[in-house]
């Protein structure tokens, strides 16, 4: 899983050229888009009187300029001052109106992509709740964090501004080019002319673009990628006097990103210049044009001016049509990787007339266990232990030979593929399946801390505990020591992670929220890395409070807690390799009791 | 604001590029700013004396400064661009220099995630305000002053117009920018929250499964969403409201030009080609006081910016070399003579009065707390802090006589946090000696106990580690650390808590192995565990900054309560066996 998967990080940003870097294509365009169509339509009336203003309002900035050559030719050279004036209030009508209908359609659309947006991203949460845990372990957490974040707020560009922008462009596009052959076919001809120079002088430059882009966002990552390595290495670059090397090293990426960044910028910067310049062109050959035209043969001057201004309204949609479409085809393969992930099979279902039990006595047996993450490749194979009620059982064995997956199936994170567990002499999966995870309590080796204050964080095992309840839990799991050393004691503010607190005072924290919690089973899963002595004595008394009583499942590092335990599974490669208790497994002279020799030995 | 200046040093090389940049830009918007004069001689003039050759002139006119102005335009890109990114590359090679030499007190008071952020964002910042203020910021005024200046040249009598116009516009950009920036700083602040929730709830969800807490989450969700939702709305809205005001406020102006112009032309006082060419300026004007305004507020960004990177560039690295540097081989005696140190001055000291000598080859084990400064203590040992008062000796001589790079060079440390590039397994530990050969690679990684695990991996010694190696376990990352210290086979081996991770049968090999290969060198073993201590010649007990009692392992379980104590505790907690 160590390959990056999805998109490359963000990048961090390209100065000002007007384009906006490679598109990234949709897979499946049509049917992404009547998928967006089935949110959208919820709000189809908004939707269909946002089309109908888009209209009306292209309508009327199209009627303007026409307006002001009438106005010209017909009242201003002929001296008609109240007619003038009456045209001008018309013109000045028609303006206010499309002032307004854009206004409108821009409210409305904004408010239907938000609204959109905010659905689409609720259902994504959700889902994110809802997944399997097999689907975190093929995933990657930025790659799913960029769906939430990126790829929708993606969607909600094109949403509130592109597809207005996209109706309306494309209306200008057409509705100009039918008022200027309205207005005189010849001159009409003259100013489409510029259009296939613009259309090839845009694609030219992105294509050239488009691949120095690429190369400095290429050298771009790889620089931000050394200088987060080695300035959060620095400790060893300074032991190990490798500064100087460091340095070369730099200096080589450095100056591969001034060289692509020099081509990226400067041909991305074309793109103004050049689509000035065919403005200036276009408008060059129309007033020449039109001038010898007015000469030879009669056309008015209110026809040059209304060209005039056509051809500004004319040319820029041309201009910004390719880099909407852009927006707007990034936005959809966005939102397809929204839905991909929208589509993923949620986690197991309870089965029909599924069985609750406010209490589990916490008798436990695998039968047969088998289970595979992917068919064909076995993790655990003919599992087979009898846990009875308040008994602890050590699961011992080395890194990868499924212990965690025997815990992960008790949770019912996943289900076996082969065989059954009975809980209470019932099978697991006749449960509700919150009804079992209410009841059986977690702790981790690797505490996972929420942002927030030390209270909530440990409320999280039991929401409705009060105060007290809250700070009992505490003292029983030996928190309570530290906690009221904390600058705001139970209200103390964690970050993110609970990096603000040591790994065994996070530990501390996880065993309160476990008692709170009160379930009739524990799984723990035993820290390896030595914290404090002291820290250590109150974990494990924390931990031996917690035990008391409950069926406990243990993985084990630690000869004693595994010397003490009433079962001891013995686990290498998805099989139990010995069963018994310590004095049964030393005697049997087994794996178990060559690694004993191995450490007394020492 | 005097960040800026200081910053300005980078782009004097280039300041040929940064004057012909601007220069470039000039050309272009004069020209842009000639075409609807041009256009309205062609009108009044030519069309109104039937003059068609002049039309042509005229019309050849408009083309060539059209071409002029693309010439403009493009130079401008070019140069503009070549200021900017050399500018950057160079002030970031500069840069991250300094950082390199940063004593590690700098880098605390700095933090590295900040240095990351100097080092990336904000010289990205930089580099895209300098290509702004080289092109649209000419730009822009410049468009927005000359169509001004034209138009009450050629079209006094209509130059009220823009009277009333400009600052109506002007005001209503000032406005929106100021507000819809509030509005989107509260929209960014959401968006931080929900950002950290969704972050949150994907590393934590096997803690959100286990306790059964989904709809719980997600109703907390559905709040922040659903304010976040409301807050961009009406952001979004204050900027959609901006779009069509502008449009109408210029459009009015267009409506009153004509109005006016009507009853000029009337009097005879105004020609209608007048018109045509103002209608023009005015849209000239908004153009240029929008983009003037964008890059406004780019610069107004980036001026922190160049504020936090001038302040990283003047940081003074605190260790000095010394200028008689001794270069004798070192033969690993070390002695401390009353060391007192504190991270901060003026604050709580981490060692106080520090006093020890270790003779070569001798193995000392350093034990006590989580914050009893056991780390500190053999981190002045390479000089990674300098002393407050006291003096440390190696071989004699005070550290400080021997030269930086030298005194490193002899010693062998693996730090406390076992930090590994993302390179290949042989490349990490080539960085403890570069001309390491695969023997003794191979080598290295059998004293560590690390050769089994890497034997295991397909491309073995070739294998390459992901950043943070993020697939290794703890105890295999210490090993790959530990292996990188003992490539240098230095006089003098510092191992910070390393074997916290790793499990009692293999820490008992990794020990025996030290023993034989590094029977020469002095040996500082920092730890929390009595047994990875226990047969050194000299154990150190700390507490509190301080040596509270010193002596092997037999002579401390007779003289000191504590070392009972924790002796005790750690045979209750036992010995692990896996990792």
């Amino acid at each position: 899983m160590n390959k990056q998967q999805g998109r490359p990080p963000n990048p961090i940003g390209h100065p000002g050229g007007r384009f906006t870097g490679p598109i990234v294509k949709p897979k499946n365009q049509k049917e992404t888009l009547l998928r967006i169509w089935s949110y959208l339509r919820i709000q189809k009336v908004e939707l269909i009187s946002v089309v109908i203003f888009v209209i009306i309002s292209t309508i009327l900035s199209l009627v303007g300029p026409f307006l002001i050559g009438k106005t010209i030719d017909d009242y201003i050279v002929k001296l008609d001052i109240s007619g003038t004036i009456r045209m001008a209030l018309i013109l000045a009508g028609v303006y206010i109106a499309s002032s307004v209908l854009t206004w409108i359609q821009t409210f409305v659309m904004i408010r239907v992509s938000q609204k959109t947006i905010r659905r689409l991203r609720q259902q994504l949460f959700e889902q994110y709740q809802s997944l399997p845990l097999a689907f975190y372990d093929k995933k990657q957490q930025g790659d799913l964090m960029s769906r939430m974040t990126n790829d929708i707020e993606n969607l909600n560009a094109a949403l509130s501004q592109s597809v207005i922008q996209i109706v309306s462009s494309f209306l200008t596009i057409v509705g100009t080019a039918f008022a200027l052959f309205y207005l005189d076919w010849r001159l009409a001809l003259v100013t489409l002319i510029i259009i296939p120079l613009i259309v090839y002088a845009t694609k030219q430059i992105i294509k050239r673009s488009s691949v120095n882009y690429k190369a400095r966002q290429r050298d771009l990552g790889n620089l931000n990628g050394y200088i987060e390595e080695t300035i959060s290495n620095a400790d060893i670059i300074t032991l190990f006097g490798k500064e100087k090397s460091t340095l070369v090293e730099f200096k080589e990426a450095n100056e591969k990103l001034r060289g692509s960044a020099m081509r990226a910028d400067i041909i991305s910067g074309f793109m103004g210049p050049v689509n000035n310049f065919m403005n200036n062109l276009g408008l060059s050959l129309v007033i020449g044009t039109g001038a010898v035209m007015a000469v030879t043969s009669g056309l008015t001057i209110g026809v040059i001016a209304s060209f005039v201004t056509y051809t500004r309204q004319f040319f820029r949609p041309i201009n910004q049509l390719s880099n909407l479409l852009n927006t707007f085809q990034s936005a959809i393969a966005g939102s397809e990787r929204v839905f991909e992930v929208l589509d993923e099979v949620r986690e197991i279902e309870d089965i029909e007339h599924a069985i609750e039990k406010s209490r589990f006595k916490g008798d436990v047996t695998f039968e047969n266990v088998e289970f595979a993450y992917e068919s064909g490749k076995p993790v655990l194979r003919g599992i087979n232990f009898k846990a009875k009620a308040g008994e602890t059982i050590a699961i011992v064995g080395p890194t990868g030979s499924g212990k965690t997956t025997i815990i992960q199936l008790l949770t019912r994170f996943y289900d076996a593929t082969g065989g059954r567990i009975l809980l209470d002499d019932e099978p697991l999966v006749h449960y509700k399946m919150n009804n079992v995870r209410d009841h059986v309590g977690v702790v981790l080796q690797d505490t996972y801390l929420f942002s927030g204050t030390v209270r909530e964080n440990i409320r999280f095992g039991k929401l409705s505990a009060t105060d007290e309840e809250v700070e009992q839990a505490a003292k029983i799991a030996y928190a309570h020591n530290f906690i009221k050393y904390l600058p705001e004691q139970y209200d103390t503010v964690l970050s993110s992670g609970g990096l603000n607190l040591s790994q065994g005072q996070r530990q501390l924290i996880a065993i309160a929220r476990a008692i709170l919690e009160d379930p009739d089973i524990l799984i723990l899963d035993e820290a390896t890395s030595s914290v404090d002595t002291m820290t250590e004595v109150h974990i494990q008394k924390g931990l031996n409070n917690l035990m008391n009583g409950r069926t406990s499942f243990v993985i084990a590092h630690r000869l004693k807690t595994i010397e003490n335990a009433d079962q001891i599974l013995v686990i290498k490669d998805g099989q139990i390799l010995e069963q018994g208790n310590h004095d049964s497994l030393i005697n049997a002279q087994g794996f178990y009791a060559t690694l004993q020799n191995q450490l007394m030995a020492n | 604001m005097q960040a800026v200046w200081k910053l300005s040093k980078y782009i004097k090389p280039y300041i040929l590029f940064a004057i012909i940049a601007p220069i470039m830009m000039v050309i272009e918007v004069s020209m842009d700013l000639l075409q609807p004069t041009i256009l309205q001689h062609i009108i009044d003039d030519g069309i109104a004396q039937n003059d068609t050759t002049y039309i042509v002139e005229m019309f050849g006119l408009m083309i060539a400064t059209s071409l002029i102005g693309l010439i403009g335009g493009i130079g401008c890109s070019i140069y503009a661009s070549r200021t900017a990114v050399n500018f950057s590359t160079d002030l970031r090679q500069d840069l991250y220099e300094t950082i390199t030499y940063f004593s590690n007190s700098s880098k605390d008071k700095f933090t590295l995630g900040k240095l990351v952020t100097n080092l990336t964002s904000d010289i990205e910042m930089l580099q895209r305000a300098l290509t702004m203020l080289l092109k649209i910021f000419v730009r822009g005024p410049m468009m927005f002053v000359g169509a001004i200046v034209i138009v009450f040249f050629t079209a006094r009598e209509l130059f009220p117009i823009l009277l009333v116009v400009v600052p109506i516009l002007a005001f209503c950009m000032y406005y929106f920018t100021a507000l819809s920036g509030k509005l989107f700083h509260k929209v960014q602040k959401v968006v931080d929250v929900v950002n950290t929730k969704v972050q949150e709830n994907l590393a934590g969800i096997r803690v959100i499964k286990a306790y059964n807490r989904k709809n719980h989450q997600i109703d907390q969700f559905a709040d922040i969403n659903t304010q976040l939702m409301q807050r961009s709305m009406s952001a979004d809205q204050i900027i959609g409201v901006l779009a069509p005001l502008t449009m109408f406020v210029v459009n009015m102006g267009i409506v009153a030009a004509l109005w006016m112009g009507a009853i000029k032309v009337d009097n005879n006082t105004l020609q209608v080609g007048v018109i045509l060419a103002f209608i023009n300026y005015l849209m000239m004007v908004m153009q240029g006081l929008m983009s003037s305004s964008m890059v406004l507020v780019q610069l107004a960004r980036a001026v922190p910016s160049a504020g936090r990177i001038v302040e990283v560039l003047e940081e003074k690295t605190e260790l000095t070399n010394s200028s008689v540097s001794e270069s004798k081989k070192i033969q690993g005696s070390v002695s401390f003579e009353n060391v007192s140190f504190s991270y901060l001055k003026g604050t709580e000291s981490v060692l106080k009065n520090i006093s020890f000598h270790v003779n070569a080859g001798e193995t000392v084990g350093i034990l006590g707390m989580t914050g009893s400064g056991k780390s500190t203590l053999v981190k002045m040992i390479p000089r990674l802090f300098d002393v407050d008062s006291g003096v440390i000796k190696i071989d004699g001589l005070p550290i400080g006589h021997y030269g930086l790079e030298h005194l490193r060079q002899s010693i062998g440390f693996a730090p406390q946090k076992a930090t590994l590039f993302s390179k290949t397994i042989a490349d990490n530990l080539r960085y403890g000696k570069s001309d390491a050969t695969e023997q003794q690679i191979l080598q290295a990684l059998q004293t560590a106990n690390a050769q089994e695990f890497v034997d295991r991996l397909e491309a073995g010694t070739e294998h390459v580690l992901t950043q943070g190696a993020t697939n290794l376990s703890g105890g295999q990352k210490q090993r790959l650390a530990m292996a990188r210290a003992f490539i240098r086979k230095p006089n003098i081996l510092v191992l910070d808590d390393v074997t916290s991770a790793v499990d009692n049968i293999s820490e008992k090999a990794i020990q025996r192995a030290i023993d034989e290969q590094f029977d020469g060198a002095t040996k500082f073993i920092v730890s929390s565990k009595i047994s990875s201590v226990r047969h050194a010649n000299q154990i150190f007990l700390m507490d509190d900054g301080k040596i509270i009692a010193k002596g092997t392992h037999e002579q401390l379980l007779k003289t000191s309560e504590l070392y009972n104590e924790m002796a005790r505790t750690q045979a209750e907690k036992g010995v692990t066996l896996s990792e």
